[in-house]
């Protein structure tokens, strides 16, 4: 009797489940652009401006962001969808270091400037992707940010190897460079000043530096504003939202960081797509990214919010591995920084 | 209700539930660490067994949950004494708040376990500050000791609840005698009390370990990237990885087998030290209750001092974090403020894409009643099989229907995602995908909690009932509904709490317009807006607490507690 009243519970059950998932399933009819982003670009705001803008221009389409993850996680999740039975996402937006991979499993289709019109718009010196399957739509700098009411200019590492030095013990929060993609530049950054035989070594000694390595660049940054530790791995541009936080050149450097916009190869709305990323290299769209991603736009004529010309800082030294050669090597580099930073050896 | 042979018919839906939402997902990702070039092969098993990089890796994963597993020991128990023999205001609310931490999320508690015990923590502020410190004395954060003791933060509840449960039963009488024969109050804890709370105690810690065997955000976040898990290997690989030959996928996969292994092994340990506890004395009185609070020269009796220490610890570890989400939430630059919640609750925040603050509370709470309806009626059918039944492989059967509990859900989402993006059943991104992972999830915690009441249910008052005329459904409303409410309360009560806390199989299956509650303060940390995330976690546990306290009472009241 037990066993069958809970039978009847459960086919109620059922019954509502499925009523209030058609009810969810209804809200969307005509075409629809998935876009596949990193999670910050939601958060930040750009995300619900191209939504609103894109819509209005384009009725009758509706623009959907799914953002799961971090800029690796999304482009795993695309690869999984494609080797499983096919991806809903239309477009991808992410990091650039990881797009040689991504090639590796043919997931784009090769853009060209008579496709997206505002693609002669873009900096060349940050065109990397000869084929043009991601397009750039934004970078930035990798630097060290540091609190300028913990520490005064004269108690900052100039250099990397300063930064070892015993009075900076639990000073820098990093995040994980198998997760996070800032953490990830910042290896890059280091195997680009102490090679691939190396850094490894520098590695070692800087594991006193490190108070903790998070997952993400969110939950470091967080630690860092709560005065956990006085410097973190952040952008160059990080003093336009609180001065407080300035950013640190080690060897003068800055490691640059490129995100790119491509277009699936299996989508079903090839135009619309391709309209969606010119949409995004707009001047339009383009002049709201330093406020809401600070990040430096790729189009060449959109123009940076007045306080940008002091408050975010180009390195006098741009630095960035050759794509080609991240992609050769970064499994095993990553293999070795994981047991290096968890076993300690 | 008929003792034999219905029992096959009503073990079908559950088995077939999880056959296709559970078996069928996760033995297809779990392939993966078994092949090679498409043919079976060891060679993944081979070289995570061999490699001193994950010898490593599993032996920490089996220390800090041994670790852990003794720290919520130690701070549960004797919660679980309080309770058990003292009286005190708002008891019974205490008792269903003692659930809370299951709710949060990793990444909050995370969070409130930097702000009070971070090198700039609350703590380490004050002890500075009092001593005159220069450097912060306690490094309890980014530490092995973190990750014990936020563990201890989110288990230390369930070996209360388990030890309490077990002691509440036992007939006072055994230890009176033992006293009146003689024996020092001591003996009688050791020879009589404990082992009548052990089998209670046991099984507790059974499953404490095989929720910290398994627990990956917490390790990631309060630990931090020194420290790597079975379960943070399986993550980093297995979703984050991309190299076109899938090692890391293979690798993460044949990672999990081990994981899964593992714990179902001491998931099978777990019920039998269950089913050994599970006939017990009849209890012919209730146990006496002291008033915690009796006057002030109370409070410096010796024996009491311990007590208020304790109390003073569990304050500090448990409501510690809380605390410190909340005063997060509204002080801002020396002031208090009530900015963020203003400015979570500004309409279409951007952070959500449409889904503001209030739908993700209500998306929560949908989620969390359409997951508990679907999950507690498969329990029952499962649970009254298992206890009924006397055929062998029952117990395997149950180990094995147990498996979600040994799966991470971060793995299940990433199974389900994978199975059911395709056609005919593509389900990712709508709600059913969120509800089904939910019951899959929750659906081991409501057995388990419904097997003890249903082997406590004496059947001849049933069928005394219907030999004195009752019909079949007065008996079951009059006799045999009220007799398990409790426990089917409780069950629902903590599927329904797993439910809402649930996010990393949330965040990857729903879609705009399906966020829920974790989801929203996982997207608010994202951003730049401190007291934002903090301002949605106090939401979030203002929500869940109101929601547990009103499902009990409705609950108690619906089956006429």
């Amino acid at each position: 009797m037990l066993r069958r009243a809970a039978l009847c519970t459960l086919l109620i059950g059922l019954g509502l489940a499925v009523s209030t998932s058609f009810s969810v399933a209804q809200a969307g009819e005509g075409a629809k652009l998935v876009v596949y982003v990193y999670d910050s670009f939601v958060a930040w705001g750009p995300a619900k401006f191209i939504k609103t803008e894109f819509e209005k221009r384009n009725p009758g389409v509706e623009v959907e962001f799914v953002a799961t993850g971090p800029s690796r996680a999304m482009l795993a999740r695309l690869v999984q969808e494609t080797q499983s039975g096919g991806t809903p996402a239309d477009v991808f937006l992410g990091e650039i270091n990881d797009v040689p991979k991504a090639k590796q499993f043919g997931l784009f289709a090769p853009l060209n400037e008579s496709d997206i019109p505002n693609l002669q718009t873009v900096s060349k010196a940050l065109l990397f992707d000869p084929e043009r399957t991601l397009i750039p739509y934004e970078h930035g700098f990798i630097t060290l940010v540091y609190d300028s009411q913990k520490l005064t200019p004269e108690e900052l590492p100039k250099t990397f190897a300063e930064l070892t030095k015993p009075q900076y013990q639990k000073k820098l929060i990093i995040q994980d460079a198998r997760t996070s993609s800032v953490g990830h530049a910042f290896l890059l950054w280091t195997i680009y000043n102490y090679g691939n035989l190396g850094y490894l070594d520098y590695w070692k000694q800087l594991l006193p530096t490190i108070l903790t390595i998070q997952p993400g660049w969110s939950a470091a940054y967080k630690l860092f504003t709560k005065g956990e530790a006085p410097m973190v791995v952040s952008f160059s541009t990080d003093a336009c939202f609180d001065a407080r936080y300035k950013p640190l050149l080690p060897n003068s450097q800055g490691y640059r960081t490129i995100f790119g916009a491509g277009i699936v190869k299996t989508t079903d709305n090839p135009k619309l797509s391709r309209a969606f990323l010119d949409f995004l290299l707009s001047v339009e769209v383009q002049e709201k990214l330093p406020s809401t991603e600070v990040m430096f736009p790729a189009n060449s004529q959109a123009r940076l919010p007045k306080e940008w010309e002091t408050c975010a800082v180009i390195p006098s030294r741009p630095v960035m591995l050759p794509l080609d050669l991240v992609a050769e090597n970064d499994d095993r580099w990553l293999d070795e920084w994981a047991r290096l930073v968890v076993t300690g050896r | 209700m008929r003792v034999k042979g219905t029992g096959w018919v009503g073990l079908l839906l559950p088995v077939l539930f999880l056959v296709v939402f559970f078996y069928v997902p996760v033995a297809n990702l779990l392939r993966e660490g078994l092949t090679r070039d498409g043919s079976f092969s060891l060679e993944f098993m081979r070289r995570i067994l061999t490699d001193d990089y994950f010898q490593h890796v599993i032996l920490f994963t089996l220390w800090q949950a041994l670790l852990s597993t003794v720290a919520s020991i130690v701070l549960g128990l004797p919660l679980a004494y309080i309770l058990t023999h003292y009286d005190f205001p708002l008891k019974r609310v205490i008792r269903s708040l003692t659930i809370v931490p299951f709710v949060l999320p990793a990444i909050t508690v995370a969070l409130g376990f930097a702000l009070l015990f971070g090198r700039n923590g609350y703590l380490n502020q004050v002890l500075m500050h009092l001593f005159g410190l220069s450097e912060p004395p306690l490094p309890i954060m980014y530490s092995v000791a973190g990750i014990v003791l936020a563990h201890a933060f989110y288990n230390a509840p369930i070996i209360t609840r388990t030890v309490h449960a077990a002691w509440e039963r036992l007939d006072p009488r055994y230890e009176e005698s033992a006293r009146a024969l003689g024996a020092s109050p001591w003996y009688v804890f050791k020879d009589v009390t404990l082992p009548m709370i052990l089998p209670g105690l046991l099984s507790g810690a059974a499953l404490v370990f095989i929720f910290c065997f398994l627990s990956f955000p917490i390790v990631l976040s309060v630990g931090g990237g020194r420290f790597s898990t079975i379960e943070v290997e399986i993550y980093i690989r297995v979703v984050t990885q991309l190299d076109p030959q899938l090692v890391n996928y293979k690798i993460g996969a044949a990672l999990a087998l081990v994981g899964l292994v593992l714990s179902l092994g001491m998931t099978y340990i777990y019920l039998r030290v269950q089913g050994s506890f599970a006939r017990q004395t009849e209890q012919l009185r209730p146990r006496p209750t002291a008033p915690l609070f009796v006057g002030l020269r109370d409070f410096v009796r010796p024996t009491k001092i311990f007590l208020w220490l304790y109390v003073l610890f569990t304050l500090l570890v448990f409501v510690g974090p809380v605390g410190a989400i909340v005063a997060d939430s509204l002080w801002e630059d020396g002031r208090w403020t009530l900015r963020w919640y203003s400015y979570i609750f500004t309409p279409d925040y951007e952070a959500l894409l449409g889904d503001s603050p209030l739908r993700a509370i209500l998306n929560s709470i949908g989620f969390g009643l359409g997951a508990t309806a679907l999950a507690v009626p498969l329990g029952l059918i499962f649970a009254s099989v298992i206890v009924r039944g006397r055929w062998g492989g029952r117990r395997l059967l149950d180990t094995l229907l147990m498996a979600p509990v040994a799966t991470s859900s971060i793995v299940l989402a990433f199974a389900l995602l994978r199975t059911f993006n395709a056609p005919p059943f593509r389900m990712v991104g709508t709600a059913y995908a969120v509800i089904i992972a939910h019951a899959v999830i929750i659906f081991p915690f409501v057995v388990r909690a419904l097997v003890p009441v249903l082997e406590g249910l004496d059947l001849k008052v049933v069928e005394m009932a219907r030999s004195l005329g009752a019909s079949r459904l007065r008996a079951l409303r009059e006799i045999e509904l009220p007799l398990v409410a409790r426990g089917l309360i409780a069950g629902a009560v903590f599927a329904f709490a797993l439910s809402l806390g649930e996010m990393s199989a949330t965040l990857m299956l729903a879609r705009p317009g399906l966020n829920t509650m974790p989801v929203a303060v996982y997207r608010f940390l994202s951003q730049h807006s401190l007291g934002a995330p903090s301002a949605m976690s106090t939401v979030m546990i203002l929500v869940s607490a109101l929601a547990f306290v009103a499902l009990e009472r409705l609950g108690e009241r619906a089956l006429k507690l």
